[in-house]
């Protein structure tokens, strides 16, 4: 039961990690990607192969993943950042960087093709994710509280005006990337590890989807909002063990109704904090006396 | 060898310019990537298949009730999805992700309903093919493209002559402006879909019998949108030299070096293009709206 | 304040997933897992497999159950998704407590599996993965003690498609057109190279594609220049389809020659005239006399025909799991698992059963040769095993 539980949570958290990243990237910088899911397959693909073939130390391996995957973010960002492309250009350019990275997993040799990498070594479990999320959320917290986060926030808002405020657009956005392609990286690393067996076939754009999802749910400009929406994206269908295809009709109706209605997202800019859940005890125990 | 790997790599650039046009005539419009594009062609596809099939009805009518269908579709999802956008002046991001929730929530809404099954149209035309110059062509690409170029070239007409065109394209460089001089902007744009969700509805029909109907077929659309930046969103001829060009290129590729391998080289194309034009070999527009 | 309300909605669903997890114990039944496709590409087979246990299983509770206990399955859908298939698994192992796990029928969610099965030492009997590496493990070529299955395996399958070209077809010349994002599709067209080349003929392109290609023209271009005698496209029925139309409307006549993969009768409606007079491996056949009554119960049941192979494969893994139970007297996965590895010569569905302790794949299994003539699967000729 315990195990189960501890299951769903670390799965949960993984997913926790990537949305954190995105949400630095498209909830503070406005731009859109539909390729990030290669961020994740690189990562998982790095560690994996160092732990499985060349016996590395799980961390390193990791760390490895996560460095990588920055890297390769910085090789996809330079160009297509540098060019200022258009934000449907370069959406349209992580979609055909994500389908360029699953062919080359699928043909390259250390990558063993469509078979995958089965039995990696086990090393995630929920201390050592919840070790990551942790890191993960505080680099990020320090970074959109940095000289460099609240610029961000001025180029999402409006980036002639930023851009004239001296901002320069491309480091912001560079910065943001290289940060979201490694938590993605560190994040496939704990899932290849988890997992224990991964193929080209896992990271597809449904992948990418979910990640996305995850951040316009949570809230674009939100930390915690994307997170807790990760957790939920993860936990629900699970516990409701529903057939998946009406999970992505509840994503699809999600995204729309939440551009509609709610285009902040659920938790729009505001962090969830202990505040938050204190007012909203308040409210329950008001609940009582007054009508609610 | 050459001349047939080109006549297939022309007959597959149709399909992708056939496709990359509708999407980018909204996107002339309204400056956004409408995702759900994909989605609208896949259900065109399955109307036809339906009212062919199921009905017994003749081609025509089946390609009528797909065009219809794919329209109203289409107008719908701008009333739904975007057009509360339209009206706060939302950045392009929004509308992309309504669009790409619109995709996500249709196509497996076809899923859940009507299953994950392949159909196929009946062989009436598939099966019979064309000599030229010593290389086959399917009889059905020859119908796509001949077709394909009318419905091009009449939208191109339609864009340059008639007065609600005038108005699309007024629209498409200065909406507000255009507004300001009395063009009914809510209705120019339901038309704008309209007419992108007929010609989705025309290759809806075209896939299916090409090749089979099935939900996630929409995502041939992919190619399409890479074909639109290539050619430079916005621009109808844009479209189609863009994908054209990427038909013959993937085709070439696949037959001369691997196919497997053949999407590095259409998305390495795509990088390479945009750094040397960001817009696009035809594009408008630079910068973004603001 | 409505983020409130939105966090208050979260915290309640939140109270539902506990209540949700918290299930009933029964200590009267004895619970079966299924992990199975029931949506997606693959569902068609998944669906058939999941009515044929259930059928088998009401079966066996008529008859009074197992060690005195009901039978109760417990299927989850994996979509045919590896990630989606582990954590269905922990469910079923650590949740659940099942007693064994029927399915999967594909090979790399049968080995992303194992990474749960083997540690929660539950058994799982696949019903298709035909990979040989589902039951031995990769890198120690041990085998892998909880994974077991009922079908045989490619290179088998891959030696009777070669061995069937050359003897029967008499080709000298092959071409191979396989899914090289499949792992099923690019093993099995390597085992059907080895066999071919061995059998003296040449190999005369053997080309890739990626899944969820449509247009094979520009690949099929390049093998009507090679002129081969057949054409051998280990993929799934929907890509395995149009190879065969596009080939055909491109004006080649080599024969066709598949796999496992294409045993669904959409192969038919979705390559219409073009796949007739081709031919394919199976592991099952409607007019196999000795399942007969089987597909009349199946029939009557529920109104269609079983989509074979799959619920004739998961209802002889469910048999050999109660013929384990009954053997070990016990529901113990762990015992169920050290029986199932002794099963010799039991009755089931498709002949007798007797599982190779060395591989935990079955000794014997015989392969079925198909041919599609007059819009339908042919029984051509049973090949077993020597």
């Amino acid at each position: 039961m315990f195990e189960y539980f501890s299951g769903v949570l670390t799965f949960s958290l993984i997913y926790v990690i990537a949305t954190v990243g995105l949400a630095v990237f498209t909830g503070f910088t406005g731009l859109f990607s539909l390729g990030h899911a290669a961020f994740v397959a690189i990562g998982a693909y790095t560690s994996g192969i160092l732990t499985y073939f060349y016996q590395v130390n799980f961390w390193l391996a990791l760390v490895a993943g996560g460095v990588m995957s920055g890297l390769v973010g910085v090789i996809i960002g330079y160009p297509t950042l540098k060019a200022k492309l258009r934000s449907d250009y370069f959406a349209i350019a992580t979609l055909g960087f994500g389908e360029a990275v699953r062919v080359l997993l699928e043909n390259l040799d250390i990558t063993q093709g469509a078979r995958g990498l089965p039995g990696i070594a086990l090393e995630t479990d929920l201390p050592t994710v919840l070790v990551v999320t942790i890191i993960v959320l505080w680099v990020a917290r320090n970074f959109i509280h940095s000289r460099y986060g609240r610029a961000a926030i001025a180029v999402r808002e409006d980036f002639t005006a930023a851009e004239m405020m001296g901002i320069n657009l491309f480091t912001i956005r560079m910065r943001s990337l290289v940060f979201s392609a490694v938590t993605a990286g560190l994040a496939g690393g704990l899932f290849a590890h988890y997992v224990s067996f991964i193929q080209p076939s896992m990271f597809t754009g449904a992948l990418s989807t979910q990640l996305t999802a995850g951040v316009v749910a949570g809230g674009m400009g939100s930390l915690t909002g994307p997170a807790l929406a990760a957790i939920v994206f993860v936990a629900v269908p699970e516990a409701l063990r529903v057939a998946s295809m009406w999970r992505l009709v509840a994503y699809g109706f999600l995204l729309v109704a939440i551009m509609v209605f709610r285009p902040q997202g659920l938790f729009g800019h505001q962090e969830i904090s202990w505040n938050t859940w204190r007012n909203l005890w308040k409210r329950v125990r008001s609940c009582g006396t007054k009508p609610c | 060898m050459f001349i047939q790997t080109l006549v297939t790599g022309l007959a597959i650039g149709g399909i992708y310019a056939l496709m990359a046009v509708g999407y980018s005539l909204v996107f002339s419009v309204l400056n956004f990537s409408n995702f759900a594009y994909g989605s609208i062609i896949m259900l065109g596809a399955y109307a036809g298949y339906y009212i062919l099939t199921q009905m017994g009805q003749p081609l025509f009518v089946a390609v009528l009730a797909a065009i219809i269908g794919s329209a109203i579709l289409a107008y719908a999802n701008e009333k739904i999805a975007y057009s509360s956008l339209r009206r706060r002046n939302a950045s392009s991001l929004y509308f992309m992700i309504s669009a790409m929730g619109t995709a996500i929530f249709l196509e497996n809404l076809v899923y859940a309903t009507i299953g994950s099954r392949f159909y196929a149209f009946p062989e009436v035309l598939t099966r019979q093919n064309l000599n030229v110059l010593g290389t086959s062509l399917g009889i059905l690409d020859a119908f796509a493209i001949v077709f394909s170029s009318v419905a091009i070239y009449g939208l191109h007409w339609f864009l340059q002559n008639s007065k609600m065109g005038i108005a699309i394209r007024a629209a498409s460089y200065d909406m507000q402006v255009s507004q300001i001089n009395g063009v009914n902007i809510n209705r120019l744009i339901g038309l704008v879909f309209l007419l992108a969700g007929a010609l989705a509805g025309i290759s809806g029909v075209f896939l299916g019998m090409k090749y089979m109907v099935y939900p996630t077929m929409g995502w041939i659309t992919n190619k399409a949108y890479i074909a639109a930046v290539i050619g430079g969103l916005g621009s109808l001829p844009g479209a189609v030299v863009g994908g054209l060009l990427l038909g013959v290129l993937e085709t070439f590729v696949s037959a001369y070096i691997s196919s497997a391998i053949r999407d590095v080289f259409s998305f390495s194309l795509l990088v390479v293009l945009l750094l040397v034009m960001p817009s696009g070999l035809f594009g408008k527009y630079l910068e973004e709206k603001v | 304040m409505k983020s409130k309300w939105i966090a208050l909605a979260i915290l309640a669903v939140f109270a539902l997933t506990l209540v949700g997890c918290g299930g009933a114990k029964q200590e009267d039944v004895i619970k079966i897992g299924h992990a199975v496709a029931l949506t997606g590409d693959s569902s068609m087979w998944g669906i058939a497999e999941k009515n044929a246990l259930e059928m088998e299983i009401a079966k066996i509770n008529a008859a009074g159950g197992v060690l005195g206990k009901k039978l109760q399955l417990i299927a989850y859908d994996t979509r045919a998704d590896a990630t989606e298939a582990v954590n269905v698994t922990k469910r079923l192992v650590s949740q659940d407590k099942v007693a064994a796990i029927i399915g999967p029928g594909q090979s790399g969610v049968a080995i992303a599996m194992s990474s749960v099965t083997e540690p929660g030492k539950v058994p799982m009997i696949g019903t298709t993965p035909t990979n040989p590496k589902v039951t031995v493990d990769d890198k120690t070529n041990q085998v892998r003690k909880y994974s077991f299955r009922t079908c045989f395996i490619d290179p088998f399958q891959g030696t009777v498609a070669a061995q069937f070209a050359t003897k029967e077809l008499k080709a000298k010349t092959a071409a191979v057109v396989y899914d090289v994002g499949s792992d099923y599709s690019s093993w099995l067209g390597k085992y059907f190279i080895e066999e071919f080349t061995k059998q003296g003929g040449t190999i005369a392109n053997n080309e890739a594609f990626r899944s969820g290609e449509l247009d094979f023209r520009a690949i099929l271009g390049k093998v009507k220049q090679a002129n081969p005698d057949v054409i051998f496209i280990p993929t799934m029925q929907k890509e395995a389809a149009l190879v065969m139309k596009q080939a055909r409307d491109l004006g080649i006549t080599a024969k066709f020659l598949g796999g496992d993969g294409w045993g669904s009768p959409d192969l038919i409606t979705l390559g219409g005239s073009a796949v007739e007079g081709s031919y394919f491996v199976n592991l099952a056949s409607l007019d196999d006399p000795d399942i007969q009554k089987w597909i009349a119960d199946y029939k009557a049941k529920y109104n269609q025909e079983p989509v074979l192979p799959n619920p004739v494969m998961a209802v002889d893994g469910l048999l050999a799991v109660v013929d384990a139970i009954k053997k070990a007297n016990s529901a113990d996965p762990v015992k169920i698992a050290e029986q199932l590895e002794k099963t010799k010569d039991l009755p089931v569905l498709t002949g007798k059963l007797t599982i190779d302790p060395k591989t935990h794949n079955p000794l014997n299994k015989p392969a079925v040769m198909q041919e599609v003539k007059g819009g339908k699967f042919v029984f051509k000729s049973k090949v077993v095993t020597q």
